[in-house]
C-alpha cells in the first residue's frame, strides 16, 4: 500500500488542497490552537421532536485522537453526530468544534461542514457518477483546481484506501466494502481535521470491516486527522480507540480509556461490552415515555 | 442503465434534434402558417344589419384569398347595428374607396366571412376608416322558408326579407326588420 | 383550523419551487447534469410517448370520421384531429404518459437518494441537494415535455394522415387544406407548446417534491412513487383547465 509515511504533521503531497482552503481560511479566521480539543461539549442538551435525548454531557475530544462512541441502539449515537455536525442545534450549552461553536447561519455553516469529513452508514455515493467522479465532486464545487490535478488528488486518495482499479466503476457495481471504502476516499477529499465515521462497519464482513478500521487507524495518524467513530462494534473499535465514551440512559455513562473500559465495574458497562441480554437494560420492552 | 459520456451526448443531441425538426415540420404542414403575432395589420370598420353567424377571428377575403380577419364586434347602441372592426394585412393598404364588404357562408354549412369586392375608386381607404358599402348575412333558413309559404305570391311580407338579399348596398344604416 | 395543514403543505411546495428556481445556476456541471436528465427522461419517455401519439391519431381520426358522416362533414375530419390534438389531447395525454414514465422514476430517485443518506452526504459536503438533483431534473422536464409533446402530435397527425387517405378514402389534399386553414399558428400550435412547457415543469416539481421530502426508507420511497403520479396527474389536468380559459381567445 502506498501512503505518505510522513508520521510528523508537516504537510504532505496528499494533503495539498487543504493547504489552499487554509491559505485562503487565514483571513478568515485567526487558526485554532493546537493544544485546545477539536471537539468539546459543555453541559448540552439535545432535543427532538420536543423529547430530551441526551442531557448534561461534557465530552472533550483531543486534537490527532480518536475516540469510539458507544452505546446500544437508540441511545442517542446519531443525535451527537447531529450536534456535530450542525444538523441539531444544542437546546442547552454550547457545542464547540475547533474553539467555535457550531454556526447556525447557513454561510457560515456551509464552511464549516467543508472540514469535516463524514462517513454515513449508507455510504452516500451519488449513484450516476463513477467511483472518481464521486471522490471529485467535493473537490470540484468547493476549489477552484484545474481538472488535471483533481484527477491526480482523485488517484491519490483512492490509492489510499486501495481501490486505484475501481476508478471507472459505478457505485451499484461495487460490494458493501469496497463502496464504504470510496465513501471514505471521498470524506478526506478536502482533508478535513476532523473525520466523523457514523456506524462504518455495518453490514461487512470480518475481512472487510479489519480494512476499515486499519484505515482509519492509519489515515489518522498519517494526516493528523482527529477521528470520532460512532459504532456498537465493540471488539473491532477498541483496539484502535485512544478514547472511548458510552452513551445510554440519555446521557453518558463512562468516559476513560478502553483500558478502562475493559475493567469498569459499572453493570450497564458490563452488560454492553459482554453482549448480556438482561441486565440494567431489560430484555422485556417498557412502554416508551421518554428516551432510553 | 448509464449511458456514458459522448453516446450520451450524442443521444440528447439527437434526440434534441429530431425533436425541434418535428415541431418545425409540423408548424408548416399542420398550421395556417399566421406567423406574424400582431403589428403587421392596419384595421377597417363595417357596419352591418345582420351579422348571421360571424364571429371574432373569422377570415376576410377578397376573391377566396384571406387578407385579414375580423378582430371585433361590438352595437352599436345609438343605431342598432353591429360595428364589425376587421384587421387587414398590411401587405393590402390599397383598398378602394368604393370596396364594399358583404357577409358570405363557405360552403353551405361552413362557418361566415367576410368577403370584400374591391370598386374603382383611385382613393383608397384609410387605417380606421369605415367601409361604406356593406350587405348583410342572408338568413338561408328564412329564405327557404319564405318561397316555401309564400308560394312566390306575397310581395308585401316578401320585400323586406328578400330586399335585404338582394338589393345592393345603399345607406349603411339599414334598419329595416333585423332578421333575427 | 382544518385547512391550516393543507396550507402549510402548499406553502412548503411553494418554498420548494422558489429554492428549486434560485439554486439553478448555470455551470459546467449543471449543463452535463442537464445533459443526463434530458436522456433520462425525455429521451426515455419517447417510445411511450411515440406510440400512444400514434394511436391517439389513429382512434380520433376513425371516431372523427364516424361521428361527422352524420352531418355529411367528413372533410372536416383533419380539422377535428388537428384542433383536438393542439388544444388537448397534443399537451395532456403527453403530460400524463410524462408524469407516468418519467415522473415516477423522478419520485422513485429523489426518493432513493434520500433513502441511501445520499441527500444528507451533499448537505455535509456542503453542497446542495437541490441544486445537484433536482433543479436539472426540472429544467430537463421543462425542455423535454414540449418536444414530446412535438413528436406526439406528428405521430398522431402522420397516424391520422394514413387512416384517413389510405383506409377511409379522404382526399389527401382536403385532408391537408383542412388542417392548414382550420389551424391557427400562435392561438393553437404555440399555446400547445407554452401548455406543454408548463406541465413539465409542474409534473417535475410535483415529482421531485413528493420523492424529495419522502421517509428515508423502502416503503416511504414506494409511497412517495405512488403520490407522485396521483398529484401530479391532477395538477396537470387541473393547469390545463385554468390555462384552457386564460388562453382560449375565441
Amino acid at each position: 500500500m502506498v501512503l505518505a509515511q510522513n508520521k510528523t504533521r508537516q504537510c504532505n503531497i496528499v494533503q495539498l488542497p487543504t493547504l489552499i482552503l487554509h491559505g485562503r481560511l487565514e483571513f478568515d479566521s485567526p487558526m485554532p490552537s493546537p493544544d485546545s480539543p477539536a471537539v468539546r461539549l459543555s453541559s448540552t442538551r439535545l432535543d427532538r421532536g420536543g423529547r430530551t435525548i441526551l442531557r448534561d454531557i461534557d465530552l472533550s475530544v483531543p486534537r490527532g485522537s480518536i475516540t469510539a462512541v458507544l452505546g446500544p441502539s437508540g441511545s442517542g449515537k446519531s443525535t451527537l453526530l447531529a450536534a456535530l455536525t450542525g444538523e441539531l442545534p444544542p437546546a442547552a450549552g454550547t457545542v464547540e468544534v475547533f474553539d467555535r461553536p457550531v454556526p447556525l447561519g447557513t454561510r457560515h455553516l456551509l464552511e464549516m461542514r467543508k472540514s469535516i469529513g463524514v462517513l454515513l452508514q449508507g455510504n452516500g455515493l451519488l449513484t450516476d457518477l463513477t467511483v472518481a467522479e464521486n471522490v471529485a465532486l467535493p473537490l470540484r464545487t468547493h476549489t477552484k483546481l484545474p481538472a488535471l490535478l483533481v484527477e491526480r488528488i482523485v488517484d491519490f486518495k483512492l490509492n489510499a484506501v486501495g481501490l486505484l482499479a475501481a476508478r471507472d466503476a459505478y457505485p451499484r457495481e461495487l460490494s458493501g466494502g469496497m463502496a464504504r471504502r470510496v465513501a471514505l476516499a471521498r470524506a478526506l477529499a478536502l482533508d478535513p481535521p476532523l473525520m466523523i465515521y457514523d456506524e462504518p462497519l455495518t453490514g461487512l464482513d470480518p475481512i472487510a470491516s479489519g480494512v476499515i478500521m486499519s484505515l482509519i487507524q492509519r489515515l489518522n495518524d498519517t494526516l493528523g486527522l482527529t477521528s470520532i467513530i460512532v459504532t456498537h462494534h465493540v471488539h473491532e473499535t477498541l483496539p484502535i480507540a485512544d478514547q472511548a465514551v458510552v452513551i445510554a440512559n440519555g446521557g453518558i455513562v463512562f468516559s476513560g480509556t478502553p483500558a478502562e473500559l475493559e475493567n469498569s465495574a459499572d453493570p450497564l458497562v458490563r452488560q454492553f461490552l459482554r453482549g448480556e441480554p438482561d441486565g440494567p437494560i431489560a430484555f422485556d420492552a417498557t412502554p416508551r415515555t421518554e428516551a432510553a | 442503465m448509464a449511458v456514458r459520456g459522448p453516446r450520451l451526448e450524442f443521444a440528447v443531441g439527437a434526440f434534441l434534434l429530431l425533436a425541434l425538426a418535428s415541431l418545425l415540420v409540423l408548424a408548416i404542414a399542420s398550421t395556417n402558417q399566421k406567423f406574424g403575432f400582431g403589428g403587421s395589420s392596419y384595421e377597417l370598420t363595417a357596419r352591418f344589419s345582420n351579422l348571421g353567424q360571424l364571429r371574432p377571428q373569422a377570415p376576410v377575403k377578397i376573391g377566396g384569398v384571406v387578407i385579414g380577419k375580423v378582430s371585433k364586434i361590438v352595437l352599436d347602441p345609438v343605431k342598432f347595428d353591429s360595428v364589425v372592426t376587421l384587421d387587414i394585412n398590411n401587405e393590402y393598404k390599397e383598398l378602394p374607396a368604393d370596396t364594399s364588404a358583404g357577409i358570405f357562408t363557405s360552403g353551405l354549412l361552413g362557418e361566415n366571412y367576410i368577403g370584400l369586392s374591391p370598386g374603382g375608386d383611385p382613393e383608397v381607404l384609410k387605417p380606421g376608416e369605415e367601409i361604406a358599402f356593406t350587405q348583410p348575412a342572408v338568413d338561408l333558413l328564412q329564405l327557404v322558408g319564405k318561397y316555401m309559404f309564400s308560394g312566390g305570391g306575397k310581395p308585401a311580407e316578401g320585400a323586406d326579407a328578400g330586399a335585404d338579399a338582394s338589393t345592393p348596398p345603399a345607406a349603411p344604416p339599414s334598419s329595416e326588420e333585423p332578421a333575427k | 383550523m382544518a385547512f391550516a395543514p393543507a396550507i402549510r403543505s402548499l406553502g412548503r411546495a411553494g418554498l420548494f419551487t422558489l429554492s428549486v428556481l434560485r439554486s439553478s445556476r448555470p455551470t459546467k456541471d449543471f449543463f452535463a447534469e442537464l445533459v443526463r436528465e434530458i436522456y433520462k427522461i425525455g429521451g426515455r419517455s419517447l417510445p411511450i410517448v411515440a406510440a400512444g401519439g400514434a394511436f391517439v391519431g389513429l382512434s380520433v381520426t376513425l371516431l372523427g370520421y364516424r361521428a361527422l358522416e352524420t352531418y355529411g362533414a367528413t372533410s372536416q375530419v383533419s380539422a377535428l384531429l388537428g384542433l383536438g390534438l393542439y388544444r388537448e389531447l397534443g399537451p395532456v395525454l403527453t403530460a400524463l404518459l410524462f408524469v407516468g414514465r418519467a415522473g415516477s422514476s423522478i419520485a422513485a430517485e429523489l426518493g432513493l437518494m434520500r433513502a441511501t443518506d445520499q441527500i444528507k452526504a451533499l448537505e455535509l459536503m456542503a453542497i446542495d441537494p437541490i441544486a445537484k438533483a433536482v433543479a436539472p431534473r426540472f429544467w430537463a422536464a421543462v425542455i423535454s415535455v414540449p418536444l414530446l409533446t412535438g413528436f406526439f402530435c406528428s405521430l398522431a397527425i402522420t397516424a391520422g394522415y394514413l387512416e384517413a387517405v389510405h383506409v377511409i378514402g379522404v382526399d389527401s389534399g382536403t385532408f391537408w387544406q383542412t388542417l392548414k386553414d382550420s389551424v391557427d399558428f400562435a392561438d393553437d400550435f404555440c399555446v400547445a407548446f407554452i401548455k406543454a412547457a408548463i406541465f413539465g415543469g409542474t409534473s417535475a416539481l410535483v415529482a421531485a417534491y413528493v420523492g424529495f421530502h419522502a421517509e428515508p426508507t423502502i416503503e416511504g420511497t414506494s409511497v412517495a412513487t405512488t403520490r407522485a403520479v396521483v398529484n401530479a396527474s391532477l395538477l396537470v389536468l387541473m393547469f390545463n383547465f385554468v390555462l384552457s380559459a386564460l388562453l382560449f381567445r375565441s
